[in-house]
C-alpha cells in the first residue's frame, strides 16, 4: 500500500475513506472549491502515482503547479527516508516558488508509528517546508493540510511572489471578480503525493 | 506495458455477428472497402470507398445509398437528432464536401434527404484532405480539419444552406495534420479541442475570433482522441502511446498509464476501447486506405470502476462501434464481431471468486443492481472477511445487509465473547435502522454491559425519543439486571416509565428521597397508584417526606413543576381517599397520626375509617404512655377529636374502641352523645362509682326517669359497700318526683340484706305521712262531693214533686225590678218579657242557663257518638295496626284522637242539673275497656321498645 495520497484526496474532495484502494495508475485529478479570505478559490489537485515506473509521466505534472503536498507514511520509515529524493525532484521540475507542504499521513495508526513527529518537523524546518500530520482515515488535519497550502499560495500571490498572469505558475484568475484556479501538482511516488492547488 | 495495470476481467463475450436471414444482409456489403463508420440512434453506419453509405439495423439488415460520387471519408451520427453528416469527395481534385442528411425524410429515390452540401475550404485555399470532422449536438456547429493544419468552423444551422451561415478559419499555427477534433460543452460555453500528433490545443468558441490555447505538448495519432460523456465529466480523451490523458478545456486532468501504441480509441458509455498494435509486428500505416490484416489487441477499460473489462487479440481491426450496449468491431475480411457484455450476475460471480467484493459492490451500484443484489454481495463479503478472521470489517459489511438478511444469521456468528464489540456495533446499526426487536435490544444492552462500554450505553440510552428504535421496557429491564441502575433510571425517567423508575430506585438503588421527589412530579393518578404500591417501603425509609406527600395527595395534590394554570380552568382538584393509604403506615403510627390529623383537619367529612383509625391510634398511644402529663394531653386530644367528630355521625366502632382501650371519658362522652343514659349508668355501676351514679341520675334523670329506679335497684344490690348515703339521695329524688311507689322501694331495698331500715326509715315515714295526708284530703273531698250530690238530688226531687215559688224581683238581664209581664224559669231566673224576647234565642230556654247547658249537652252528644262508633273504631284500629309497618305511629294517632282516654266526664256531669234531663251512664269508662287485652299488650311492648 502507498502512503495514502489517493486517500487524502478522496477525503478532501469526497469526504470519505476507502480502506481498499487500488494503486494509482498514472495521475488522478480532483477539484474542490474553498474560501480563503472571503474569496472563492477552486483547488485543482493532481494525485500522482507513487510508483517509480510512472515517474516520467508524473513528473510532467509539476510544471504549472503552485503547490505540492509531499506525503510520507509515519508507520514506514523508508517512505520518510525517500523524502529527499522526492523533494529534489519536485524542486527541479517545478517553479521555484512552489509551496511545499510536508505531510506525515496515517496518524491514526499511532501504535505502529515509526517516524516521530519531531523528525517530520525537523525535516520540514531544514528544508523550509510546512509540516502537518494527518489521517485520511479519520480525516484529521486533512482539510487543514490542503487549505493551509492554499493559504500559503494565496499569501504569496498577495506578496507578489507569483505572477498571476503567467499560467505556468498554476494560477489563473477566474472569470468573475474572484481568482480562480490553476493548478499544479507535483507528486512523488511512493511516499508522497502531492498535489497542488491553487487559487 | 507497465507492470502495474488495472485488474483484468473478462466481462465481454466475443461472437461473430450472425448475418440476418432475410432481406439485405451484411453479406451483401461484405466485399466493400469501408473507410469510416459512425453509430447511434439504433444503427451502425459505414462509409465505403465507392461513396456509398450503409446503415445496419439491429437485425443486421443493411440499407445503402450513394452519398458521394467517389468516396466517403468521415461520418458523424448525431445522437440527439436523426441527422447524419459526412465528409466525402464528389470529384477528384476538388475540395472534399460535407453533406448532411435528415434521416427522417426521404428524397424521390427513397434515400435519406440530403439537406445540406457544403464545400470545405482550408485556410490556404488549396484543396487538401480532411483529417477529422466534428459536429456539435446543438446543430449549429461543425468543424473540419485538414492535413496541413487548418481548422474550419461552420456556424449556423447545419441542416440548412443559409447565407447567414459563417465559416470561421481558426488559426492553429501548426503545419502538422490535425489528428483529432472534438467539441466540448453546451450552451454558450463551448470549446473545441484540436490535436495534432504533438500538441493539444483548444479554442474557446465564445470569443469572436477564437484563439488557440495550448493545453499540452502532447498529441496523438488519428482516431485516437474523442470526447467522453458525463461519466468522465465530458473530458477530452487523448490516447498517447505512453498513457491516456484526460483534459478539461482549461486544464490537464487525470492520466492513466496504458502503455502501448494504439491505432484506435473509442468511448462508449463508461468504457474506453483501445486498439493496440500487436507489438510483435512492425508498425502499420495508419492511413485508412491501406489496412492490412494485422493482429491487434482490443482492450476495454471500465473507466469508472478502474478495471480492464476485456482484452483479447483480434485480427485487423478497422472500426470500433458502440451500440445497443455492445461493442461491434469491424475486423479483417469485413467480419463484424460483437463483444457482448455479460450480465451483472455473471460479473459478480467472477468477482466473488476472486473475493473482490468492494469492487463488486461498486459495480453493482453503477449498474443499478437492486437492493437485494447488493445485500447478497455484502453478505458474501461479510462471510469472506469473517472466514479470514477480519471481524471488524466483516461486521461493517453485515451492517449493510440490515433490513434484508435475517439478523440472527449474523448474531450467531458473533456470539463469541471475543467478538462482542462487533456484535454490539451490528446491533447498534440494527437499532438505528429501526429493525431491532426486543431480543436485539436485550442483546445489545448485554453487550454494552459486558464490554463495560458505558459511553455507548449512554449514547444509546440518550437516543432522542423521536429516533427511538428500541423497546424501552426491555432496555430498562436489561440495564437493571446488569446492574446499570443509573442507566435504567435515566431511561425510565426519560420515557416516563414511572413504574420502572420507582421499582429500580426503591428496590435496587434505595434512593428513597429521589424516588419520592420523582413521585411528586407525577400527575395525580400515577402518583396515587405508585404510592399505593411503594408506600410502605417509602414509609419505612423516609417517613417524614412520604407522609408529607400522602398529605398532599389527600388534599390538594399538584405535581411539582406543573403549570399553575392547570387548576385555573376549574378542574376539580383530585383527592385520594385517605383510607386507602392507612395501611402504608403500618409500622409508623407516629406518622399515621400526623397524616390522619391532617386529613381530618383538611377534610370536612372525613370517613369513619379515618376517624376510627386515628381514634384507635390515640387510644393506643394513651395506653402506652407512662408519663401522666402526656397522657392527659392525649386524653384531651382524643376527647376533642371525639367531640369534633361526634357532632356528625358517630359510630359504634368508636365506642367499641373506647371500650377496648378503656377510655372512660370517651365512653361516657359517646354514651351521652347518643343519649344512652342507661349505659352511662351501667358503666358507672360496673365501676362501682357510686357518686357518679347519683351524679348521672341527677344530670339525666329529667330525660329518663328510670335512671333513678335503676340506681336504686343497683344500690339495693350492693351488699358489700356502704351506700346508704347514696340510697338516701336516690330516695330523695324518687320521692320528690314520685317515681316509685314506696312499696316497690321497700321491696327493692329489702333484697339487700345489708340495707337497714334506718336507711329508709325517714323515707317511709315521710311517705306514710304524706299518704295519710292525702287520704285525709281525699276523704274530705269525697265527703264534700257526697254532700253536694245529696243536695242536688234533693233539688231535683223538689223540682219534680213540689211547687216552685217564683219570687224573683229583678230581671236577670237588665237587673231592674221586674214588672209585668215577666217570664220565670225553674232555675229561678226571671225576666221582663221584653228583655226575654229581645234576648232569648227561643222561648223554652233560660237565656242565662242556655250557654252552660248547651256545652254540657254537646259533650254528652259527643260521648254518645263516640260510643256508638266505638265498635267500628276498634276494628279499624286493629286492622291498621296489623297492616302498618310502624305500629307505634298508628297507636299514637289513635291516642291523639282520644280513643284511649278514660271518660269519666259523664259520671261527673250527671249530677249537673239541666233542663234537658241527664242520661246517667257508666258506659263511658267502658270505652277503654273495649280494647281487647292482646292489643294492650302489644301497645305496651312497643312503648318499651321505644324506650330502649
Amino acid at each position: 500500500m502507498g502512503v495514502g495520497k489517493s486517500c487524502l484526496l478522496l477525503q478532501f474532495t469526497d469526504k470519505r475513506f476507502q480502506p481498499v484502494h487500488d494503486l494509482t495508475i498514472g495521475v488522478e485529478f480532483g477539484a474542490r472549491m474553498i474560501t480563503i479570505d472571503g474569496k472563492q478559490i477552486k483547488l485543482q489537485i493532481w494525485d500522482t502515482a507513487g510508483q517509480e515506473s510512472f515517474r516520467s509521466i508524473t513528473r510532467s505534472y509539476y510544471r504549472g503547479a503552485a503547490g505540492a503536498l509531499l506525503v510520507y507514511d509515519i508507520t514506514r520509515r523508508d517512505t520518510f527516508n525517500h523524502l529527499t529524493t522526492w523533494l529534489e525532484d519536485a524542486r527541479q521540475h517545478s517553479s521555484s516558488n512552489m509551496v511545499i507542504m510536508l505531510i506525515g499521513n496515517k496518524s491514526d495508526l499511532e501504535a505502529r508509528r515509526e517516524v516521530k513527529k519531531e523528525e517530520g518537523e525537523a525535516f520540514a524546518r531544514e528544508h523550509g517546508l510546512i509540516f502537518m500530520e494527518t489521517s485520511a482515515k479519520t480525516a484529521a488535519n486533512v482539510e487543514e493540510a490542503f487549505i493551509n497550502t492554499a493559504k500559503e499560495i494565496y499569501e504569496k500571490i498577495q506578496e507578489g511572489v507569483f505572477d498571476i498572469n503567467n499560467e505556468a505558475n498554476g494560477i489563473k484568475i477566474g472569470p468573475q471578480h474572484s481568482p480562480a484556479s490553476g493548478g499544479a501538482g507535483g507528486s512523488r511516488p511512493r511516499q508522497q503525493a502531492d498535489s497542488g492547488g491553487c487559487c | 506495458m507497465a507492470l502495474i495495470q488495472w485488474r483484468r476481467f473478462n466481462f465481454f463475450n466475443k461472437q461473430i455477428v450472425d448475418p440476418g436471414l432475410s432481406g439485405r444482409t451484411w453479406q451483401h456489403v461484405k466485399d466493400r472497402q469501408f473507410l469510416c463508420s459512425a453509430c447511434g440512434r439504433g444503427q451502425l453506419v459505414f462509409g465505403d470507398s465507392q461513396g456509398c453509405i450503409h446503415s445496419v439495423n439491429h437485425n443486421f439488415q443493411v440499407s445503402s445509398f450513394k452519398a458521394f460520387e467517389i468516396v466517403v471519408t468521415h461520418l458523424f451520427q448525431l445522437k440527439q437528432h436523426n441527422i447524419l453528416a459526412a465528409v466525402g469527395v464528389d470529384e477528384m481534385g476538388i475540395n472534399p464536401v460535407i453533406k448532411v442528411w435528415n434521416l427522417d425524410k426521404k428524397d424521390k429515390l427513397g434515400n435519406p434527404f440530403c439537406c445540406r452540401v457544403q464545400n470545405t475550404i482550408p485556410s490556404n485555399n488549396v484543396p487538401s484532405e480532411v483529417t477529422d470532422f466534428a459536429v456539435h449536438e446543438n446543430l449549429t456547429l461543425m468543424a473540419v480539419s485538414f492535413v496541413q493544419g487548418s481548422v474550419v468552423l461552420y456556424k449556423g444551422d447545419i441542416a440548412k444552406d443559409r447565407i447567414t451561415n459563417k465559416n470561421v478559419h481558426l488559426t492553429t499555427d501548426v503545419s502538422d495534420p490535425i489528428t483529432g477534433l472534438s467539441f466540448y460543452g453546451v450552451g454558450k460555453n463551448i470549446h473545441l479541442f484540436a490535436t495534432t500528433e504533438r500538441m493539444l490545443f483548444t479554442f474557446n468558441l465564445q470569443e469572436k475570433s477564437p484563439k488557440k490555447n495550448v493545453l499540452d505538448r502532447r498529441g496523438c495519432p488519428p482516431r485516437c482522441s474523442m470526447s467522453s460523456d458525463s461519466i468522465l465529466d465530458n473530458q477530452f480523451i487523448l490516447t498517447a502511446t505512453d498513457a491516456v490523458y484526460l483534459y478539461h478545456p482549461d486544464s490537464v486532468g487525470s492520466c492513466f498509464v496504458f502503455e502501448g501504441e494504439k491505432i484506435m480509441a473509442k468511448w462508449g458509455s463508461g468504457y474506453l476501447v483501445l486498439v493496440y498494435k500487436d507489438k510483435a509486428k512492425g508498425s502499420i500505416p495508419t492511413t485508412s486506405t491501406m489496412r492490412l490484416l494485422d493482429k491487434n489487441v482490443v482492450t476495454i477499460y471500465d473507466m469508472k470502476q478502474k478495471l480492464i473489462a476485456y482484452s483479447a487479440p483480434l485480427p485487423g481491426v478497422q472500426e470500433v462501434l458502440y451500440e445497443w450496449g455492445s461493442i461491434y468491431i469491424l475486423g479483417a475480411d469485413n467480419s463484424l464481431v460483437c463483444l457482448q457484455e455479460i450480465d451483472i450476475h455473471q460479473k459478480l460471480e467472477m468477482l466473488f471468486k476472486k473475493n473482490l467484493y468492494s469492487l463488486a459492490v461498486n459495480l453493482a451500484k453503477s449498474q443499478n443492481l437492486g437492493e437485494e443484489g447488493l445485500v447478497e454481495i455484502f453478505t458474501q463479503y461479510g462471510d469472506h472477511l469473517y472466514s479470514k478472521g477480519d471481524f471488524d470489517n466483516a461486521i461493517t459489511q453485515y451492517i449493510r445487509t440490515i433490513g434484508h438478511l435475517e439478523p440472527s444469521y449474523i448474531i450467531r456468528k458473533f456470539l463469541d465473547a471475543q467478538r462482542i464489540h462487533n456484535l454490539a456495533s451490528y446491533l447498534q446499526a440494527l437499532h438505528e435502522k429501526g429493525m431491532a426487536n426486543e431480543d436485539h435490544t436485550t442483546l445489545l444492552l448485554n453487550c454494552f454491559t459486558k464490554l463495560k462500554d458505558v459511553e455507548n450505553l449512554n449514547k444509546f440510552i440518550m437516543t432522542p425519543e423521536t429516533e427511538l428504535h428500541f423497546d424501552v421496557e426491555t432496555a430498562i429491564k436489561v440495564c437493571r439486571q446488569a446492574g446499570y441502575h443509573q442507566h435504567a433510571l435515566q431511561l425510565a425517567e426519560k420515557h416516563h416509565k414511572h413504574k420502572w423508575y420507582l421499582k429500580i430506585q426503591l428496590e435496587d438503588t434505595h434512593q428513597y428521597e429521589k424516588a419520592l421527589a420523582y413521585i411528586k412530579k407525577l400527575p395525580f393518578k400515577e402518583a396515587e397508584s405508585t404510592v399505593k404500591q411503594y408506600g410502605k417501603v417509602l414509609m419505612c425509609n423516609v417517613p417524614e417526606e412520604t407522609t408529607h406527600l400522602l398529605k398532599n395527595l389527600c388534599t390538594d395534590y399538584r405535581p411539582i413543576g406543573s403549570q399553575p394554570s392547570d387548576d385555573a380552568d376549574g378542574r376539580p382538584i383530585s383527592k385520594s381517599n385517605g383510607e386507602e393509604f392507612i395501611h402504608i403506615f403500618v409500622n409508623t403510627p407516629e406518622m399515621l397520626v400526623k397524616f390522619l390529623e391532617h386529613l381530618i383537619q383538611a377534610d370536612n367529612k372525613p370517613s369513619e375509617a379515618v376517624f376510627n383509625t386515628l381514634l384507635e391510634l390515640y387510644l393506643h398511644k394513651m395506653n402506652q404512655t407512662d408519663n401522666a402529663k402526656k397522657k392527659v394531653d392525649i386524653e384531651e386530644t382524643t376527647l376533642k377529636l371525639l367531640k369534633d367528630f361526634s357532632s356528625k355521625s358517630l359510630t359504634d366502632q368508636a365506642l367499641v374502641l373506647c371500650q377496648m382501650h378503656n377510655f372512660r371519658p370517651g365512653i361516657l362522652y359517646l354514651y351521652e352523645a347518643q343519649g344512652l343514659y342507661q349505659q352511662i349508668l351501667r358503666y358507672h355501676m360496673d365501676h362501682e362509682a357510686h357518686g357518679l351514679i347519683v351524679e348521672t341520675c341527677r344530670r339525666h334523670g329529667d330525660r329518663d326517669v328510670t335512671l333513678w329506679q335503676h340506681a336504686l335497684t343497683y344500690f339495693a344490690q350492693q351488699r358489700d359497700s356502704d351506700c346508704r348515703q347514696h340510697i338516701a339521695q336516690v330516695l330523695t329524688h324518687i320521692e320528690k318526683h314520685n317515681l316509685l311507689p314506696p312499696l316497690l322501694v321497700i321491696q327493692l331495698l329489702s333484697r339487700n340484706p345489708s340495707t337497714t331500715l334506718s336507711v329508709v326509715k325517714d323515707y317511709i315515714l315521710r311517705r306514710i305521712r304524706q299518704e295519710s295526708d292525702e287520704i285525709k284530703k281525699y276523704e274530705r273531698s269525697i265527703e264534700e262531693h257526697r254532700e253536694t250530690t245529696e243536695k242536688m238530688k234533693k233539688n231535683i226531687e223538689a223540682l219534680k214533686t213540689s211547687a216552685t215559688i217564683f219570687q224573683e224581683t229583678k230581671c236577670s238581664l237588665c237587673t231592674h225590678d221586674l214588672e209585668l209581664p215577666a217570664v220565670h224559669f225553674l232555675c229561678q231566673h226571671a225576666y221582663h218579657q221584653h228583655c226575654f224576647e229581645s234576648y232569648a234565642e227561643n222561648d223554652d230556654e233560660c237565656p242565662v242557663c242556655a250557654g252552660p247547658n248547651r256545652k254540657i249537652m254537646e259533650s254528652l252528644k259527643e260521648q254518645e257518638q263516640t260510643l256508638s262508633s266505638s265498635l267500628a273504631l276498634n276494628e279499624q284500629f286493629l286492622s291498621q295496626l296489623k297492616r302498618s309497618s310502624d305500629g307505634f305511629s298508628v297507636i299514637a294517632d289513635f291516642f291523639s284522637k282520644g280513643v284511649f282516654n278514660k271518660l269519666t266526664l259523664v259520671g261527673d256531669e250527671e249530677k249537673i242539673p239541666n233542663g234537658g234531663g241527664a242520661r246517667a251512664t257508666s258506659s263511658g269508662s267502658m270505652t277503654s275497656h273495649r280494647i281487647d287485652p292482646s292489643l294492650q299488650k302489644e301497645l305496651l311492648m312497643m312503648q318499651q321498645a321505644n324506650r330502649m
